[in-house]
């Protein structure tokens, strides 16, 4: 019966609900969990890498572009970075029409794009994949972390209807439940952007499927402001850098016979 | 034979326009307002082919406005200008290019500064303290060389205003009449009285 | 190929009817609700706010929005076509200011965004807009208040008073029993706040008020500002009710011991569950 309603391309059915948009987000919500916290200085960004196989080659991602896989977090300008959830190659496509976004807003502006506007850009596309016939949406959620003079930073979250809204903390992907009501204890207003380092590892730690927390797992942004040139300054974890992280906070995977997990 | 100034001082931006709608050697119209207010903060001078300069201005006006109302907050001065100016050197390469020239003033609130732009048909852009454009500039810039201070309290920069419009008043060899003055500050952009 | 993907998704049934659009309403009545009420030189837009989750930032969720200095809009629907509608029309807002040096009147604006929503009924391989919307303004160099609904149709129409969204139905209702024609600045306001909480069982806290009392004068009303208006409601609401008992009582001073048992209602309370899908605003 609802087969009429739920093939091929977004129509509404009888209920006036878009089931493809309710079925990408069925798609996000086993994909890889990523998180972000805004700070009153710096935004943070984490996000569970599925590892697909222990032959694949992560090499390059030592080197190369901003640090990162390049498979969840992504530096979208030089304001904005973003963690994406769900069909990796719809992710891939969307992340190359933001930065295209961004530059053109560069071109035309002579500054970087606003966060909000860059996330309402990807939204009007997005929306777009939802009302026109013979396209499917895009099956990603985005967490958008930025930084403008008109809101300083910012922490945004976008769904495949082409639906924003503004958060504090949230997270997307398998277990945000978990995740969200984790947040909802701990966090508080007046965070610096070192307790929400502190505090994103130690969500991740607590949602991940795993029961040991690496960088081959992780991926790790931080978006905070340049001290002496006051510019936003993203700096995406390499996996070295992640693993030391870990390991300040205790949650290294090298002792795992010992039970170090300090909470 | 259009001329326009406008000078920085602390805290505002000050542009002074002539009045004059001229065609050839007649004057049809001495009370033209050639600055168009373009946002709360925000506003532009205009000189040029006299049909070019109204239909850019409004063309300016009306998409700034637009993209007040869509993100609920006006452009700043400094992407408002490179926005004005990629949107002249567009149309200089285009069929039909509009041949005007501008001054944009603007007070940035997010960072309490005053801006001047100065602008051209060919598409510079120029941050500057002090400019203008037309004949009279060849008085004018002189002056503000000497007298401009960016530290100028409102008064002091309405002084070297006067003075720059008395020189030109003197010197150049057809009298601009009135000029229209505006001023943009921290509270807004308005019209005043010399 | 192409074929199967650029044919109209809305298409006449056998009987005649256009599935698509009418499922489209039911999108609409998945929205929260929104009233719109004219007064005699003022007009009132009132939406119901979801409560936005603690950590969310309050200022991302806007179901109210400007068109132009005159004209404001709220819609009842899925908040991202909201989105993408709105931007046409404030597009076109300019762009008629542009071409012709007037603001947009009430009516043309109505009219542009319907005519828009009725070609996204029509034309190949696109849904309709899942929303409706209650359009408030004053036209140019006039008094005269304005109110303007569009449907996902394309419909539009022109009215006193009139609700959008979840319950719409009761509220419409209670607005056809209640509404009067000139009423002033503060009875709008009330009669919106009183017709809302119809169907919001929150109170204040959940109510968005926007006034609109002449070209471009726009107020969005403090919260303390509708919970004065809601707690002279409810006062009035109690002295009615008390009426009611001690009329009840005295009746029933004379009759049987069980009458006295009844209570009076205190006006349609609507139990519907807010759409658990997020994104339906």
């Amino acid at each position: 019966m609802a087969r009429r309603y739920d093939s091929r391309t977004t129509i509404f059915s009888p209920e006036g609900r878009l089931y493809q948009i309710e079925y990408a987000r069925e798609a996000i919500s086993h994909a890889g969990t990523v998180l972000g916290i805004l700070a009153k200085d710096g935004v943070v960004l984490a996000a569970e890498k599925k590892v697909t196989g222990k032959l694949l080659d992560l090499s390059s991602a030592k080197e190369g572009g901003y640090g990162g896989s390049g498979e969840k977090i992504f530096l979208l300008n030089s304001n904005v970075i973003a963690g994406v959830a769900g069909i990796t190659a719809d992710a891939n496509s969307l992340v190359n029409y933001a930065r295209t976004a961004a530059q053109r807003h560069l071109f035309s502006y002579n500054e970087d794009i606003p966060v909000e506007q860059l996330a309402q850009r990807l939204c009007d596309l997005k929306q777009g994949y939802t009302q026109y016939g013979g396209l499917r949406p895009f099956g990603v959620s985005l967490l958008y972390a930025g930084y403008d003079v008109h809101y300083n930073f910012q922490l945004y979250h976008s769904d495949p209807s082409g639906n924003y809204s503004g958060w504090k903390a949230t997270c997307i992907g398998a277990n945000n439940g978990t995740a969200q009501s984790l947040l909802k204890q701990e966090y508080k207003d007046d965070i610096t952007v070192e307790e929400a380092i502190g505090l994103a590892v130690r969500v991740m730690g607590k949602t991940m499927d795993s029961t040991t927390l690496g960088s081959e797992k992780l991926e790790f942004a931080v978006l905070t402001l340049d001290k002496t040139t006051k510019q936003p300054h993203a700096k995406i974890y390499k996996p070295a850098e992640i693993d030391a992280l870990l390991s300040k906070h205790g949650l290294a995977k090298k002792e795992e016979d010992a039970e170090m997990r300090a909470v | 034979m259009e001329c326009q100034v406008a000078l920085t001082g602390k805290g505002y931006v000050l542009v002074a326009a002539d009045t004059v709608a001229a065609r050839s050697i007649v004057k049809m119209k001495h009370d033209e307002d050639k600055i168009k207010v373009l946002g709360s903060h925000l506003l532009m001078s205009y000189s040029g082919e006299p049909g070019d300069t109204v239909q850019f201005a409004e063309y300016i006006e009306r998409n700034l406005r637009l993209h007040q109302i869509r993100y609920l907050q006006p452009l700043r001065p400094s992407p408002a200008a490179a926005w004005i100016r990629r949107q002249l050197a567009d149309s200089l390469r285009s069929r039909s290019p509009y041949s005007v020239n501008l001054l944009v003033g603007g007070y940035d609130i997010a960072t309490s500064e005053p801006h001047l732009y100065w602008v051209d048909y060919l598409g510079t852009l120029a941050h500057v303290p002090y400019a203008a454009q037309g004949y009279g500039s060849y008085f004018v810039l002189s002056l503000l060389d000497r007298y401009h201070n960016p530290e100028a309290t409102l008064e002091e920069g309405i002084e070297t205003l006067k003075r720059c419009i008395a020189e030109m008043e003197k010197r150049l060899i057809v009298g601009l009449g009135k000029f229209k003055v505006k001023i943009v500050d921290k509270d807004g952009a308005r019209e005043i009285e010399l | 190929m192409s074929r199967s993907y650029d044919r109209a998704l809305t298409v006449f049934s056998p009987d005649g009817h256009l599935f698509q659009v009418e499922y489209a309403w039911e999108a609409v009545r998945k929205g929260t609700c929104a009233v719109g009420v004219r007064g005699k030189d003022v007009v009132v837009l009132g939406v119901e706010k979801k409560s936005v989750l603690q950590l969310q930032d309050p200022r991302t969720v806007r179901k109210v929005v400007m068109l132009d200095d005159h004209i404001c809009l709220a819609f009842a629907g899925l908040s991202a076509d909201g989105r993408v509608l709105i931007d046409k029309a404030r597009i076109e807002c300019q762009s008629h200011r542009l071409t012709v040096e007037d603001p947009v009147s009430v009516e043309y604006i109505t009219r542009h965004i319907a005519g828009i929503q009725q070609r996204y009924t029509q034309s190949g391989g696109v849904r309709p807009f899942g929303i409706s919307t209650l359009i408030i303004g004053f036209d140019p160099q006039d008094t005269r208040p304005r109110l303007y609904q569009t449907e996902p149709s394309g419909i539009y129409s022109a009215w006193k008073a009139n609700a959008i969204g979840r319950s719409s139905k009761t509220v419409r209702e209670f607005l056809e029993k209640n509404h009067k024609d000139d009423m002033s600045r503060d009875e709008t306001i009330k009669l919106t706040i009183k017709s809302l909480l119809e169907v919001v069982q929150t109170g204040a806290k959940n109510i968005e008020i926007s006034v609109m009392e002449s070209f471009g004068k726009v107020t969005t009303l403090d919260l303390s500002q509708i919970e004065a208006t809601v707690q002279e409601i409810e006062r009035e609401k109690e002295q009615e009710a008390e009426r009611k008992r001690s009329r009840l009582a005295a009746t029933a001073a004379g009759q049987a011991a069980m009458m006295a048992s009844s209570t009076p209602s205190t006006g349609g309370a609507s139990e519907a569950a807010p759409g658990s899908g997020s994104g339906v605003q």
